[in-house]
């Protein structure tokens, strides 16, 4: 910074002193623009981090759910097992194992209390644990060996029941299966062992783990009288290639028939969700700072009418109409710099401020520990991030508009003409 | 002896709404390094247009103005703000002192636009307001001074950059008559022992006497001059 930019500087600061009142209001619609910008910024980057980390730890990047139809074409035929041969023909696929949903399937106590809230599938073990190790750990027992057909192993949330065990491994479960064939209903009973309890998995991309019950494959393919799968889950050896995979096993299938999720694009796309929502946020507290700067455009179009005088003597003295220029613009920067900085720090606290009250407002009710309560969720919680890229940007934000807005009248001022201004009383 | 000023055949007129108001209808003169000249004549007589030209405020409509041997009307709006600020000073009859400023700053203004330093500015400023007898004043701002005070403000602002050239419309038409002739010996004795050229615009008879020439000015033209003498008394 030279000489002159620094005396320039420092008699803007000294003038915007003398006017103390007019100058905190000023400011104080930069601070205002400025802290909002701030707030909705970290706010934003930290909703999509919060949401960020659930879906990743909701979804297993690797791994593709493929489900028969499409939205388009409505539900298709449940799976074959030539289709998952056709499946794990496709390249850069490395597992793939199927799940049966039986939805009519109830499980009852011995003592006839049903244990309502769990959906049954049907899966290989060996499989699954490969598929989803992070999912299919257990609290207790032990998966059942292949052939050993009469068990079943539950979610995390069979073990807690107003805090008492519900179901213990060892005991036995009746499991009730509706069944239609050729337009008559068959009722199926089928006493099963508990084999295990699944550790707390929480919400999947698929579904709640913790509210469901799986059993062996030959189970359901014994009951069913055939293999018919609802679902098939595909591990990719390298997740870069995820949408290759998707597309290739669309390929193997008739157009519409199957619909391949990609827990990446899906991730992807919320989050350019969450992007667009947030850019609506910053236009909308940008708008706060347009007015800011709309607001120093007219001060500084009054102070320089009353200061006409003061530019025909600082003209006369010698000073270049650039000179007067940037003494005025030095006055905006002055305010966007200070009212910026202000605003960064308000912006801060504003966004805590929120953050705890959005927290606050969006726990959800007092979760009842129950096996028939809706799936619990984990209250959403932002943490306000703040990246240097937002601080600085806003900063230079700041002074950027309030130069604009300030180049109007500091132009006016500098092409006053000396003699005329000398004049001005 | 050399002319600092030459003014050829300048003519100015201003636009009030739709007429054209002459202020000056063809005016010559010249005026050597160092004198002290007075322009002398009444209201409307065009004598403040005439200065506000040589200091390079404004452009002539027609004729030539030279400045150290620089034509005015060939400068850029900038290059003339660089001449006011290396080789005019003004002085005003209502001081034109910037009034949140207090004496020294207002005294170090040319040279914080001409981008000195602040210990130079400081010095410098620190010595004009001595020399203007004003050393004790340097905190106070303009309406803590008096009239004769504040002027004196002015002056050591108008020589802090060392110009040659000081310009005075009408230095003492706001000060009493001991105030006044107390400006007048201290421009007097500038013009002497610094040997800047003083033009002085002026109702006041004893600037005139003081003046080693003056100009009567009548309706745009130069009715008389008179060299080293008394002016006319009115």
């Amino acid at each position: 910074m030279n000489l002159r930019t620094k005396k320039i500087l420092s008699m803007a600061f000294e003038n915007l002193k003398q006017r103390k009142l007019r100058t905190t209001l000023t400011t104080l619609g930069v601070v205002i623009g400025i802290m909002t910008i701030i707030a909705l910024a970290s706010l934003g980057d930290g909703l999509r981090s919060e949401v960020q980390t659930r879906m990743e730890s909701g979804f297993e990047l690797n791994v593709l759910i493929v489900f028969p139809g499409s939205l388009t074409a409505g539900l298709g035929q449940p799976f074959r097992p030539s289709d998952i041969s056709n499946i794990r023909s496709v390249s850069n696929v490395s597992l793939v194992t199927p799940i049966v949903t039986l939805p009519s399937a109830r499980v009852f106590k011995d003592d006839s209390e049903r244990i309502g809230a769990f959906t049954v599938g049907a899966v290989n073990f060996t499989e699954m644990q490969k598929m989803l190790p992070e999912r299919f750990q257990l609290i207790d027992g032990a998966f059942p060996a292949a052939g050993d057909n009469d068990t079943i192993v539950f979610g995390y949330k069979a073990d807690t029941r107003n805090g008492t065990i519900f179901a213990k491994v060892g005991q036995n479960v009746t499991m009730n299966i509706k069944i239609t064939y050729n337009n008559q209903e068959f009722v199926i009973n089928r006493t099963l062992r508990i084999a295990a309890v699944l550790q707390e998995g929480g919400t999947s991309g698929i579904t709640d783990f913790d509210y469901w019950a799986f059993i062996p494959t030959e189970t359901a393919v014994q009951i069913l009288h055939g293999e018919y799968y609802q679902t098939i889950l595909v591990q990719v050896a390298d997740p870069e290639a995820s949408e290759e995979v998707a597309r290739d096993i669309e390929g193997k299938f008739e157009p519409f028939a199957v619909s391949v999720l990609v827990p990446s694009t899906f991730i992807q796309q919320v989050n350019n969700i969450l992007n667009l929502l947030q850019i609506f946020l910053l236009a909308v507290a940008s708008i706060s700072l347009l007015v800011a700067g709309i607001g120093i455009m007219n001060i500084m179009t009054v102070s320089v009418m009353e200061r006409t005088r003061e530019v025909g003597i600082l003209k006369a003295i010698g000073a270049k109409s650039r000179t007067v220029l940037s003494m005025f613009l030095a006055e905006a920067v002055w305010i966007g710099a200070v009212g910026g900085l202000i605003g960064l720090f308000t912006g801060y606290g504003l966004s805590y401020a929120l953050a705890s009250l959005i927290s606050r407002f969006v726990q959800p009710q007092q979760q009842q520990d129950t096996l028939f309560a809706t799936p619990g969720r984990q209250p959403l919680a932002i943490h306000p991030i703040f990246t240097p890229e937002w601080t600085i940007a806003a900063f230079i934000f700041a002074i950027v508009v309030c130069v604009i807005f300030g180049l109007y009248p500091a132009r006016k001022a500098s092409k006053l003409n000396p003699v005329e201004a000398l004049r001005y009383e | 002896m050399t002319a600092i000023i030459e003014v050829r055949d300048v003519k100015k007129s201003y636009r009030m709404g739709k007429v054209l108001v002459p202020a000056l209808s063809g005016v010559s003169f010249n005026v050597d390094d160092g004198k002290f000249l007075a322009i002398f004549g009444p209201s409307g007589s065009g004598k403040s247009t005439l200065l506000h030209l040589l200091g390079g405020l404004d452009r002539p409509d027609e004729g030539e103005i030279l400045i150290d041997g620089t034509n005015i009307l060939k400068l850029s709006d900038a290059d003339l703000a660089e001449l006011r600020l290396n080789k005019i000073g003004f002085i005003f009859q209502f001081f034109n002192l910037l009034p949140r400023l207090t004496a020294l700053k207002n005294v170090e203004l040319p040279l914080a636009i001409v981008g000195a330093s602040d210990k130079e500015a400081l010095e410098r400023a620190r010595e004009m307001l001595r020399f203007v007898n004003l050393g004790a004043r340097e905190n106070h701002r303009p309406y803590e001074m008096s009239g004769g005070e504040q002027q004196r403000v002015a002056i050591a602002r108008a020589l802090v950059n060392s110009p040659k050239i000081i310009l005075a419309d009408e230095p003492t038409g706001n000060l009493d008559t001991k105030t006044g002739r107390e400006i007048v010996q201290l421009m007097k004795k500038l013009n002497k022992e610094k040997r800047q050229t003083f033009i002085v615009v002026t109702h006041d008879p004893r600037i005139a006497k003081e003046a080693d020439r003056t100009i009567y000015l009548r309706d745009g033209l130069i009715e008389n001059t008179e060299e080293a003498g008394a002016a006319k008394e009115e």
